[in-house]
């Protein structure tokens, strides 16, 4: 009985079960369409969101009279104007867009030597250590961790009152374009370093042992061999890390404390503030083509990286 | 500056050649298991070493060692005369085929050649024309411009050996580049190191698992067991010499028959006893030869015994014996047969039958005889 138990598990009768039943549900001859059928539930969100859009771009053409607060009947492209012209909205766009560069070049920077130690040391001590180090700020969340940082930085914050210790007037570290641009970063290194560690796992440890006896020292090593084969994960993190720097809403809000607004403060500000709701939709369609031209530029400059999912042109 | 401390034997003999390297009781430790124990020998300049042995024997160990990627625990190593514990990899003269090639994919099989170059400083103006060169030399003639996965398997071999070789090192170091190729492309691969080898005159270690690729390519090949090396010899002597029964059991096909010791010669000659049979043979290994009464065992390969369907085709042999066939292996250029032997407690011997066509088929189950010489057999204690 025992034998014949562990021969044939009871996990194999349960899944003879399940197939029994996905087999009556499901006849073979559907089998053709078992693969649309998996896909359809991402299909619906998809298109739901490409309904979306065409919604916001209906409304994006509508003006808001301020009068009667009521929405034109006739399409206009006045938002556009408007959000073209209008100084507050380009120093926000402008802002947004260098703060999405300036984040994505030192996340990449300090994400590298993480994920290449996490990847390569011997210890499986470190490497644990390393990856719930990793992982920690995603169970706290975006909106914690921005206020804990004001706890920190604030005016009566550990930072200043360290700081006053050693005899150092207190500084306003927050509130201001370097807290945002720090606080975008610390969010965003674990998804640099989790897109980077896969990307380095690729590389063999047997070609930096090759180029070491070939006559490579390891900063050589490193710029000959290590960084061109990691690129593929260089522009999967950095496409990752632009985009969600790009289109960041807490991080400005909390940090910036209203006034470093990045594009998605200001969306939020014309729906829910002046009820613009034709005004935001048209900062979200040119925010949503200002990411779609970077993210293609990043692709035709560099190829799809990770996303292209090995099928890359080299 | 201190001056490098010199091997003493550098200039040593060995046929009065310069030797290359001196490895000098050299042992590894990993966490307290001796991967590599006390390990010694010279290699003179010019010469093809084999490091034989099967997996977790420690050749691979003692091949990183002389590569400068791991420390030996003790003893130390010499390349040219000068001690070279403390130099790290890239400022070694060595050149080295991995197991799994290691070409940097991104590179061009010329870029691939070229990058030692580059990575030495060598005048640019004369890196095309150096690394054309290599690629002749390997008959990778024009292929410079393909990318790796663009070659085959033997390409890239091609490629490794020019890589490794491009930059004149003083030693070339070939980690099992062949394991994973098929038979054929193997055994060419293996004369093409060896017609590149003898070309250039470089001093080369090989590791490997392979005996045949041991036996075929190497002036001299080192048998590693447990981290210890069981005997250096030219491979003639390796096969036809073996120093104790892991040697002999190693390479070739060999058959063991365990018996007391009932008496040995001043001439080498022993005669052990097995139940009531009585075996000659020669000492195996003269630095730890059988002692009288003592247990030892007798070797004798599968290809110097003969078969015969009757004894009296056996009579001028020295010793025969009767058994039955209990299988037949049919290997294409000979057949195997392996025989139960009554006198040795059913044992099984192999035997080779080098020529099936031109002689009779034994078929299982058939009585047999088989015979050989006393001096082809060798006792072991």
């Amino acid at each position: 009985m025992r034998a014949a138990r562990t021969a044939y598990p009871l996990k194999w009768r349960i899944m003879d079960a399940l197939e029994g039943i996905a087999a009556a549900i499901w006849p073979a001859r559907f089998r053709r369409a078992t693969p649309y059928l998996m896909l359809l539930p991402a299909v619906l969100l998809v298109g739901l969101l490409v309904l979306g859009l065409i919604q916001i771009a209906d409304a994006s053409l509508r003006t808001l009279d301020t009068t009667t607060f009521q929405f034109s009947d006739d399409y206009s492209i006045a938002n556009f104007r408007r959000a073209l012209t209008e100084p507050l909205f380009l120093v926000v766009a402008q802002r947004s867009l260098v703060a999405a560069l300036i984040v994505t070049a030192v996340t990449l920077v300090f994400a590298f030597p993480y994920a290449y130690l996490m990847v390569r040391t011997r210890s499986p001590r470190l490497r644990k250590f390393l990856l719930i180090a990793l992982f920690l700020p995603f169970f706290i969340g975006q909106v914690v961790r921005a206020y804990g940082w004001l706890i920190i930085l604030g005016n009566q914050g550990m930072v200043n009152e360290a700081l006053g210790l050693i005899g150092v007037a207190p500084m306003r570290l927050i509130y201001n374009y370097p807290a945002v641009l720090f606080g975008l970063v610390q969010y965003m290194l674990p998804f640099a370093v989790l897109m980077l560690a896969p990307a380095l796992t690729a590389i063999p440890e047997e070609l930096e042992a090759a180029a070491g006896s070939l006559g490579a020292n390891w900063v050589r090593t490193f710029i000959h061999v290590v960084l061109p084969l990691a690129r593929p994960g260089f522009i999967g993190a950095g496409v990752v890390v632009l985009t969600l720097s790009l289109t960041d809403f807490a991080v400005p809000a909390i940090l910036g404390g209203g006034s470093q607004d990045f594009i998605a403060n200001a969306i939020y500000d014309q729906f829910f503030r002046t009820s613009d709701q034709g005004l935001g939709a048209t900062l979200a369609l040119m925010l949503v083509a200002l990411g779609s031209i970077l993210v293609g530029l990043v692709f035709a400059l560099f190829g799809a990286g990770t996303l292209a999912m090995g099928r890359s042109r080299a | 500056m201190q001056e490098p401390f010199r091997a003493g034997a550098s200039r040593e003999a060995e046929g009065g050649r310069e030797i290359a390297v001196t490895v000098r009781n050299v042992g590894m430790d990993f966490d307290g298991i001796h991967a590599v124990k006390n390990a010694s020998f010279d290699l003179p300049k010019g010469r093809f070493l084999t490091i034989l042995g099967p997996s977790g024997s420690g050749k691979t160990t003692l091949l990183r060692m002389i590569a400068g990627f791991q420390t030996p625990s003790s003893g130390e190593i010499f390349i040219n005369g000068e001690a070279v514990s403390a130099v790290p990899p890239h400022k070694r003269s060595i050149g080295m085929v991995f197991q799994r090639l290691a070409l940097f994919p991104h590179m061009t099989a010329a870029e691939n050649v070229a990058f030692p170059l580059k990575m030495r400083r060598r005048d640019a103006r004369t890196i095309p024309e150096r690394v054309e060169r290599y690629l002749a030399l390997v008959r990778l003639g024009g292929y410079g411009g393909r990318r790796i996965h663009e070659l085959s398997g033997g390409q890239q071999q091609r490629v490794a050996i020019a890589r490794a070789l491009v930059f004149e090192p003083d030693l070339l170091l070939l980690d099992e580049p062949l394991a994973a190729l098929d038979r054929k492309l193997r055994e060419e691969m293996q004369l093409e190191f060896r017609r590149i080898q003898r070309e250039l005159g470089v001093t080369t270690i090989n590791v490997t698992h392979d005996q045949r690729e041991a036996l075929v390519v190497s002036d001299d090949i080192v048998v590693m067991d447990q981290g210890e090396i069981q005997q250096k010899a030219r491979p003639i002597h390796t096969y036809r010499q073996p120093r104790n029964a892991f040697v002999a059991n190693f390479i070739g096909v060999t058959n063991f028959i365990a018996g007391t010791v009932r008496s040995v010669s001043e001439g080498g000659d022993v005669s052990i006893l097995r139940g009531a049979l009585t075996l000659a043979g020669k000492i195996g290994d003269p630095v730890n030869p059988p002692a009288e009464g003592g247990k030892a065992s007798g070797a004798i390969r599968a290809e110097q015994i003969r078969l015969a369907g009757d004894a009296a085709q056996l009579s001028k042999l020295d010793c025969v014996l009767a058994g039955t066939v209990i299988d037949t292996i049919f290997e294409g250029e000979r057949m195997v047969y392996e025989v139960a032997c009554a006198a040795i407690g059913d044992e099984v011997i192999r035997v080779f039958d080098h020529d099936p066509a031109a002689h009779k088929q034994f078929d299982i189950g058939e009585s047999v005889f088989l015979g050989w010489n006393a001096r082809d057999m060798l006792v072991f204690r």
